[in-house]
């Protein structure tokens, strides 16, 4: 196997695109993404996208973007794995790559909702729910968050306040990123001490209110792959080398886990990450967890390893998941602010993580000398995780 | 509750919903089919306010609850705003229209107090 | 043009009397403070350049809720309608929102429009709770007959209040109207409701001063924008 490195990463800014299709946004991304590496051509193409057959009604995305950006005759694939599709895209080029098949690989996530009103938008994400036992109940992924919620509250002792101060301090990183739908500033009168936050903020899923949840949104990111033995006559950029990647699986309904509370698939997919880089939780500079939902920041920060069980919370309250803290979590927003287009999520987080690494985000947002990241990308509710951990490379 | 089956591994005794081809536990492909019997206590719940396209209710409480023989599985909870719903209660199981598609009721595991 | 008076006098609807909005004030999730009043009928004119740019979105429905609310708007001001009355959200002076609607009668409320301006506040969630709430507390009104014209209020505020469908035409085009009585009106207020009286001197002097209305360019990034939520 072959080590691979990230030479090229590209990203539009996520809101609503009203005049973007979504093989506009991702061909829009994918050209940002080649002239960043300063390649023209590449072996193979691997689209990230969830909705494009439900809500575009429009299927293999993947020959349409190749032929769009003058990629032909390049390999095209779509990888369509839920809101880990993303990731899943990511793992399927780094592999393409690691074996010595391609050499030079696009990865390019996309997603359009905002095609649809918001409970059509709602609809399409269940869908990822069990056709017979779950999705006939009006189940919503909120909902399935919420019930999740609910234990690991008490189980945990997370409070409301806890994850309150998540959605604050993402939308503040979330104003400062250029790349983010959300850019509004909230404030824990407005969302939680106030009375006036009964409409403010009302209950969405309960225990988990309207805050706790990103956007809906469009998007596209991208990034483009090559064997780390060819950087240095491929690209002028920083490589950022993918020391190790993890995916793993769990029970399709909430109903079949034997304990609700346990991430078994972050907890895995976690763990080989940082086998393969032969890494340690506390050598991580920086993280993209897919908080979909305040309390998955903090459950997903106990369950790779950042913190002990319980302790996640604590943490954010005391500061040390903000950026200038241990580590920070999420400085680009995540996904609560800079959105959530389900199959853009994944490579947008390598995306952030690649700039963090190069060193070249401006210095309101950049983790200082960071060399390490680490990204988790959850589909389903948990059913399906993928883990990267990357590391910067010599020029 | 005949409506639901649930699989039971003849091997290891794991009781699945829904169907698995295989034990999810052991892998052996063999299993007795089993109803959900008795109360069923409540795991988890929550009230969601945001329902998807196909709902026009305000909220719907959804929860997960075992049956006493050990079956799991979600379902609607009937209960009107602000009733007493808590992790730990027994519940009835019915089975009735849990919603309607093209005017047509959908039949589903409803869990009344 | 001078007015005509002796025309007027044939043309204008008798007003029968109705009762003032008690100004109120709300802490947004941002942690601004919105005030909310009743705008005076001089101000209309300034309220119209707000709702102008509107004309022209598509997205969310706004071009036909702005453009309703615009002729609504001058009938108010060219005393062509009967017992109108506008609410008006401001943040430090800026416009954010208003919302209408007219006395039907002594008893029946007569819902108008509700136009958010900044999104992603609840801005028009706050103003549609303060219109019910002038028609059923203040001006003492039985029932407020309501349609929605867009999805988003179709949600918001049939769902929202388990308005009652009935069969009574709307004025806004004859659609079977909803309706909130005063029972629905009391059993939700808790929860959709909210805001402080009275408005400290200094904030609604601010308000009053003047509405601030942002330019045209500035509110159609609001409403249609990349940001917008």
């Amino acid at each position: 196997m072959r080590d691979v490195a990230i030479i090229g990463a590209g990203m539009i800014p996520f809101g609503r695109r009203d005049q973007d299709t979504l093989v506009d946004m991702l061909a829009y991304a994918s050209l940002k993404a080649l002239d960043d590496a300063g390649v023209s051509a590449v072996d193979a193409v691997y689209v990230a996208n969830m909705g494009g057959g439900i809500l575009q009604r429009q299927t293999a995305i993947a020959s349409a973007l190749v032929d769009r950006v003058g990629l032909l005759p390049a390999a095209a694939d779509l990888v369509e794995n839920g809101p880990a599709s993303g990731g899943s895209a990511v793992k399927n080029g780094v592999l393409a790559v690691a074996s010595g098949y391609y050499d030079l690989v696009l990865v390019a996530g996309g997603e359009k909702m905002r095609e649809v009103t918001g409970w059509k938008a709602t609809d399409f994400v269940a869908t990822l729910t069990h056709p017979e036992t779950e999705y006939p109940y009006g189940i919503t992924l909120p909902g399935m968050a919420g019930m999740f919620t609910r234990l690991y509250m008490e189980k945990y002792g997370v409070t409301r306040e806890m994850l309150v101060e998540i959605a604050i301090k993402n939308q503040q990183m979330g104003a400062l990123n250029p790349y983010a739908h959300v850019e509004m500033l909230i404030t824990k009168e407005g969302i939680l001490d106030s009375p006036h936050s009964v409409v403010n903020n009302p209950p969405m899923a309960d225990p988990l209110h309207l805050y706790d949840a990103c956007p809906v949104s469009d998007g596209a990111a991208a990034v483009i792959l090559c064997p780390l033995d060819r950087v240095k006559e491929l690209t002028h950029n920083v490589p950022v080398i993918v020391a190790g990647f993890g995916q793993a699986t769990d029970t399709h309904t909430l109903a079949e886990r034997d304990d609700p509370t346990d991430l078994k698939a972050v907890t895995l997919a976690a763990q080989q990450a940082f086998e393969r880089a032969q890494t340690k939780p506390a050598e991580i500079n920086v993280a993209e967890l897919h908080d979909a939902f305040t309390i998955l920041e903090i459950a997903e920060s106990e369950h790779v390893g950042f913190f002990k069980k319980g302790e996640g919370g604590k943490a954010v309250l005391a500061g040390k998941t903000k950026l200038g803290g241990q580590l920070p979590i999420n400085v680009s927003g995540g996904l609560k602010a800079r959105g959530h287009p389900v199959g853009a999520t994944g490579v947008a987080q390598v995306v952030e993580l690649t700039w963090q690494l190069r060193h070249e985000l401006p210095k309101e947002r950049q983790v200082k000398n960071a060399r390490a990241g680490f990204s988790i990308n959850f589909g389903g509710f948990g059913n399906n995780v993928v883990a990267f951990v990357l590391k910067r490379g010599e020029k | 509750m005949k409506e639901i089956t649930a699989y039971k591994c003849k091997k290891c005794g794991r009781i699945h919903y829904p169907k698995h081809e295989r034990c999810l536990n052991c892998q052996h492909r063999e299993f007795e089919l089993v109803h959900p019997e008795g109360k069923a206590k409540l795991l988890t719940y929550t009230q969601i306010f945001n329902l998807p396209w196909g709902f026009d209710e305000r909220f719907l409480y959804i929860g997960v609850v075992e049956f006493e023989n050990g079956v799991k599985a979600m379902g609607q909870i009937a209960a009107p705003d602000g009733a007493d719903v808590h992790t730990g209660m027994l519940l009835a199981a019915e089975w009735r229209p849990v919603r309607y598609v093209s005017g047509e009721p959908v039949y589903g595991l409803k869990f009344v107090l | 043009m001078a007015v005509d008076m002796e025309l007027e006098a044939v043309l204008r609807p008798p007003e029968a009397p109705q009762a003032p909005y008690p100004p109120k004030v709300i802490t947004l999730a941002n942690g601004k403070r919105l005030v909310v009043r009743e705008a005076r009928r001089e101000e209309v004119p300034t309220l119209l350049e707000a709702v102008h740019p509107t004309l022209f979105i598509h997205k969310d429905y706004y071009d036909i809720v702005g453009a309703r609310l615009y002729a609504e708007l001058l009938g108010w001001y060219t005393h062509r309608t009967q017992n109108e009355f506008c609410l008006v959200g401001q943040i430090e002076g800026l416009l954010v929102g208003m919302v209408n609607s007219r006395m039907y009668n002594a008893k029946t409320g007569m819902s108008l429009h509700t136009l958010a301006i900044d999104r992603g506040l609840r801005v028009g969630a706050h103003l549609f709770a303060a219109k019910m709430e002038h028609h059923i507390e203040y001006l003492g009104q039985d029932e407020v007959l309501i349609v929605a014209e867009s999805p988003i209020g179709f949600r918001r505020w049939m769902i929202e209040y388990g308005l009652e469908p009935t069969d009574i035409p709307h004025e806004l085009g004859g659609a079977p109207s909803y309706r909130l009585t005063r029972e629905l009106y009391f059993k939700s207020k808790p929860r959709l409701v909210v805001g402080d009286r009275p408005v400290p001197q200094e904030l609604l002097d601010e308000a009053l001063r003047e509405i601030v209305v942002a330019d045209e360019d500035a509110i159609r990034e609001k409403i249609a924008g990349l940001k917008g939520r």
